[in-house]
């Protein structure tokens, strides 16, 4: 009997770990891939996580309330991120989830649509930004294909005629790539594509690869596909010949290891910058600093300051959010969640600190400008003047 | 109904009624361990009791989820699960026609080369799994009704489970289950004995194929979506570990082991958030993982079922009631590790 | 012309490296009948040792050989301390335990090392040559001649060595090998610590190439085609596989993907030809398998019925 008393005991312990979180809190929860084939990147799972971790010990967190903060890792498999879905909207509460990937925000956008929970995805696909069929789902800039839309004007306008498109096997690197393909955007700036070469999103070497881009000599090659596969390409691009001028990354493409690991190879490089550099002059790094003297930053880089920029919005809707409900803390969260997105919808001209220009999240982007950024003797340096996206 | 078959009834029921009061997230675990507990079942079948090694286990739920999901959007129902069943089951008996032709180690690499290829053409084949994008699902329907909570899904998983586990043992009672089991031993002897082997082999990859099918399209309701990524060789190794943990050959096995390796990443996950490890809590988890297959492999090959075995708990229990031991009943204990089970 | 030179260049220098890692795998399954899953570990392992030798100021050329030893030691212990009590085991349950040990090494390596890439020292001076228009880099160079020069001296070690006689003998025979006196446990841990040196070499040669990452270990993977197509129990064909498998990725990539999409965008609503190079080996497997289940060069044996 003691031993089934036990063993009792130990499975309502167990299951009661699994007890859902009180309402009147404020749950943020979000995922990122902290160990996976993009993790070079996530500074910007951290940024929100350390911005809202900033005002609950500055400001003693959102009107007087803490923020509960989850980070949860999706490892870049969309299992995993739909597992963490679940947990964010069910267990945890959360009043809004930040997710990831591209894949997992297009399987899940009917989802969050159903379950009502705003939602910040890292992703910039198009095929998730419609704040009309899909009004809980926010993005923090232009767009992949309005990059790579800059970027070709920018081939055109150099006088190019050839552009190859190379982009990673999953939904990150097909999806906008067959937009923009679709779209005859391409032709519309008077270029031809030649060819979109693909490649595992998660491949170590693609030398045969380059070398079908090398024999079609392209004047531009866009690359869509994160960080670590860019090195490859630009690592195996030295390995045949093919210089890193010809190539342009979207905003997944700034990071300080790519000069760090490439060195000379990637000097010429070009990539689409959305958000002022970690350590530039501007008043957000006093924060940033501020909080490095008592915690630990993980990722200094420009994805950090994409995150910081993600908690600044989201916790300034939050703000207002409870504001409009007589400074409380609302305890139905399906209410407070609905409240949370139609304030983010309403941001206008919110101070980013400099990280990008004031936010207005109406088209559910936050920011629509960029420019392009090259890397010379090791760093990335602007080109040319901010351009509004759209 | 014999009387044997009271004992999964009135656990199921049991079962059933726990998930129902656990709230959404309880009944999310409830159903990804009985789905699993499906899978691991229908591997334990063909490699615990047949002695045919699979590593093509997720390629079949692939097929099996892709399957239901079409015909579930197609408005198939029930049915959508029937189709996934069969569906995997021809896959299966695909997989395994080479098995008439090579032996253990040359097949082993095959089912690899198997799982490899049906990952590339799950990417590929975009007319029927829409490639890298994955396959929307809609929720199914039963009688009419829609099933679109994690409860609902918990109950059906629970019954379907009930089914396949009461399908599992009567099977083992018949000619082709005793079979199976010679097969596994010695063929030479199998076919001394009058047993037809490639016909017994290709048996156990239809029914093994079959409830794989089953358990992926149970998967692809509750997700919502098949993908590719989601069927890839982690998921042939997790379930290779569900039965090696669970004990080979064995059914209550398979059960354990199923709800050990789909849980035991929850509860490093709560044990980590509680001690503030969160970034180093995936490797951690792979740490646990592997270090826990080659643990169970060296020194418990029966696996949980053995651990939690009817001998062992009736000898605890014994000394706890303080009875004198039964020497014939430990003759378990004597017996040299790597004989097989059953 | 030169297009086809060049990715027969970029294909034989990975398959050199595929040579090593396949003769690793060949000599652990000669020896002990087991197909060893934990390759990939070895390899990347291997990889990681280097990096972290030359962290700790050594040269070069002694961090490498340094990851060398410690590779060794590692298969050894490897060997002793979970090979050696599932000697009896059925087939399945050593692959699973090799399984095991993949997994707890990545495991390991993502703890000490976290997941994000790292800048791999540079072993070789940068640069190329252009022979015939085709583009070399000395990288490229070094891994290729180094891989195959290692894998005939190994071949020629174990036919014409009298530890590698030992070694054939184990590997022939058990029974009859300890009946005139060899140490089969002494010639097993011999031979998985030899894999695993030769896998971290091989690991090393990759990460110059590639980069030093967590997904070195996938090359494991890839490496049971090229043993397959060369015979389980033939270390020269695992060398002439592992080049020959290299130069058909090489060529699917660069020729066949190309002309597959061409011919997929014109017939069907299929766009992108996918991973083929990734799934091409495969069916080569498994035609192999069919058709030819010892490969190129290897024995007759029992694989089949």
């Amino acid at each position: 009997m003691n031993k089934l008393l036990r063993n009792a005991m130990l499975t309502a312990g167990l299951l009661s770990c699994i007890a859902p979180a009180t309402a009147a809190d404020i749950n943020f929860c979000m995922w990122g891939t902290i160990t996976g084939p993009d993790a070079l990147v996530n500074g910007m799972a951290y940024g929100p996580r350390d911005y809202m971790e900033f005002l609950n010990q500055t400001k003693g967190g959102i009107a007087g309330n803490k923020v509960k903060l989850l980070l949860l890792d999706g490892r870049y498999k969309l299992d995993e991120e739909l597992k963490n879905y679940r947990r964010c909207v069910d267990q945890e509460q959360a009043v809004v989830i930040n997710g990831w990937s591209t894949g997992s925000v297009k399987a899940l956008r009917d989802q969050i649509t159903q379950d009502q929970v705003p939602f910040m995805t890292q992703s910039y696909s198009s095929e998730v930004l419609d704040p009309v069929k899909l009004p809980y789902i926010f993005m923090a800039g232009p767009t992949y294909e309005q990059q790579m839309i800059i970027a070709l004007r920018d081939a055109a306008n150099a006088g190019g005629k050839t552009v190859i498109i190379m982009h990673g096997d999953n939904e990150y690197g097909r999806g906008p790539t067959t937009v923009v393909r679709q779209s005859g955007v391409i032709e519309k700036l008077g270029l031809t594509l030649v060819d979109t070469v693909e490649f595992p999103y998660d491949a170590q070497d693609i030398t045969a690869q380059m070398l079908r881009v090398k024999s079609k000599n392209p004047d531009l090659v866009y690359v869509q596909s994160s960080t670590p596969q860019l090195i490859v390409a630009l690592r195996d691009a030295a390995k045949v010949g093919l210089p890193a001028t010809k190539f342009v990354g979207n905003a997944y493409n700034i990071s300080p290891a790519i000069p760090a690991q490439l060195g000379a190879a990637a000097e010429g490089f070009r990539a689409i910058q959305i958000y002022s550099d970690y350590g530039s002059d501007i008043p957000a790094m006093k924060d940033i600093n501020a909080f490095k003297a008592n915690n630990k930053i993980e990722k200094e880089d420009v994805y950090y300051m994409k995150g910081w920029m993600e908690g600044v919005a989201i916790s300034k809707a939050i703000e207002v959010a409870i504001a409009k409900n007589g400074g409380k803390v609302p305890d139905d969260i399906k209410a407070f969640r609905k409240s949370v997105r139609d304030e983010m919808e309403n941001l206008k001209d919110v101070d980013a600190g400099g990280i990008t220009p004031p936010l207005s999240f109406a088209s559910h982007q936050g920011s629509t400008q960029a420019r392009l950024a090259v890397i010379k003797d090791g760093k990335y340096v602007p080109l040319g003047d901010w351009i509004n996206a759209q | 109904m014999t009387r044997s078959s009271l004992v999964p009834i009135i656990l199921a029921i049991l079962a059933i009624a726990v998930s129902l009061m656990l709230g959404r997230y309880g009944a999310y675990l409830t159903h990804v361990v009985a789905i699993a507990a499906i899978g691991a079942m229908s591997l334990n079948l063909l490699n615990g009791w047949c002695g045919q090694i699979n590593f093509a286990q997720a390629a079949l739920l692939g097929v099996g989820a892709y399957t239901a999901g079409n015909c579930g959007n197609a408005g198939w129902d029930v049915f959508s699960l029937l189709a996934a069943g069969i569906a995997s089951a021809l896959a299966a008996v695909l997989i395994g026609l080479p098995a008439l032709r090579l032996r253990g180690l040359y097949f082993a690499i095959a089912t690899l080369a198997a799982q490899f290829i049906f990952e590339y053409l799950f990417k590929f084949a975009e007319p029927i799994t829409h490639g890298v994008s994955g396959l929307l699902i809609q929720p199914m329907k039963l009688l009419g009704r829609v099933i679109d909570t994690d409860q609902g899904y918990a109950v059906l998983a629970i019954c379907l489970l009930l089914l396949t586990w009461l399908f599992m043992t009567w099977i083992r009672r018949t000619d082709l289950g005793r079979a199976f089991l010679v097969v596994r031993e010695n063929e030479v002897v199998a076919r001394g004995m009058g047993i037809n082997v490639p016909q017994t082999k290709m048996w156990a990859f239809l029914i093994s194929g079959f409830f794989a099918g089953i358990a992926g399209g149970l998967m692809g309701f509750t997700d919502r979506l098949a993908h590719p990524e989601a069927f890839g060789m982690g998921l042939s190794v997790d379930y290779i570990a569900m039965i090696i943990v669970g004990g080979l050959g064995s059914l209550p096995g398979s059960l354990l082991g199923a709800a050990f390796v789909s849980l035991l990443p929850e509860a490093i996950q709560r044990f980590g958030e509680a001690f503030n490890m969160a970034d180093q809590l995936s490797a951690f988890r792979e740490m646990a993982f592997g270090l826990l297959i080659i643990l169970f492999l060296i020194f418990e090959p029966r696996g949980l079922s053995a651990i939690l075995g009817k001998t062992n708990v009736q000898r605890m229990m014994a000394r706890f009631a303080r009875r004198p031991t039964n020497p014939v009943r430990d003759q378990a204990k004597n017996q040299p590790k790597w004989r097989s089970v059953e | 012309m030169t297009f086809y030179l060049q990715l027969a260049v970029a294909g034989i220098a990975v398959g050199s490296v595929y040579a090593l890692i396949a003769i690793g795998i060949v000599l652990i399954y000669k020896c002990s009948g087991v197909v060893n899953f934990a390759q990939g570990a070895f390899v990347m392992l291997g990889a990681y040792f280097t990096y972290a030798l030359t962290r700790l100021g050594l040269a070069p050329v002694a961090a490498v050989l340094g990851a060398m030893l410690a590779m060794a030691l590692v298969g050894m212990l490897t060997e002793r301390l979970v090979l050696r009590p599932m000697m009896k085991a059925p087939v399945v349950a050593i692959m699973a335990v090799t399984l095991g040990i993949l997994i707890l090494t990545r495991a390991v390596c993502l703890a000490i090392w976290g997941p994000d890439q790292i800048a791999f020292p540079k072993l070789f001076p940068d640069g190329a040559v252009n022979i015939f228009d085709v583009f070399i880099t000395y990288n490229y160079l070094a891994a290729a001649l180094l891989s195959v020069c290692l894998s005939l001296a190994f071949l020629a070690f174990y036919q014409f060595t009298a530890i590698g006689l030992k070694q054939r003998c184990a590997a022939d025979n058990t029974r009859a090998a300890l009946a005139i006196g060899i140490h089969t446990g002494n010639q097993n841990s011999l031979a998985w610590s030899m894999s695993a040196a030769l896998a971290g070499l091989g690991g090393t040669l990759l990460a110059t190439l590639n980069g030093l990452s967590l997904g070195l270990s996938d090359i494991g993977l890839v490496a049971f085609p090229v043993i397959v197509l060369g015979g389980l129990t033939s270390l020269s064909g695992a060398v002439v596989a592992g080049l020959l498998l290299g130069v058909l990725q090489a060529f699917t990539d660069g020729i066949l993907t190309p002309w597959f999409e061409t011919f997929l965008r014109a017939y069907t609503r299929i766009y992108s030809a996918g991973a083929l190079q990734q799934v091409v080996p495969y069916m080569i497997l498994v035609f192999v398998l069919l058709v030819r289940p010892q490969g190129i060069f290897g024995r007759r044996g029992t694989e089949r019925l």
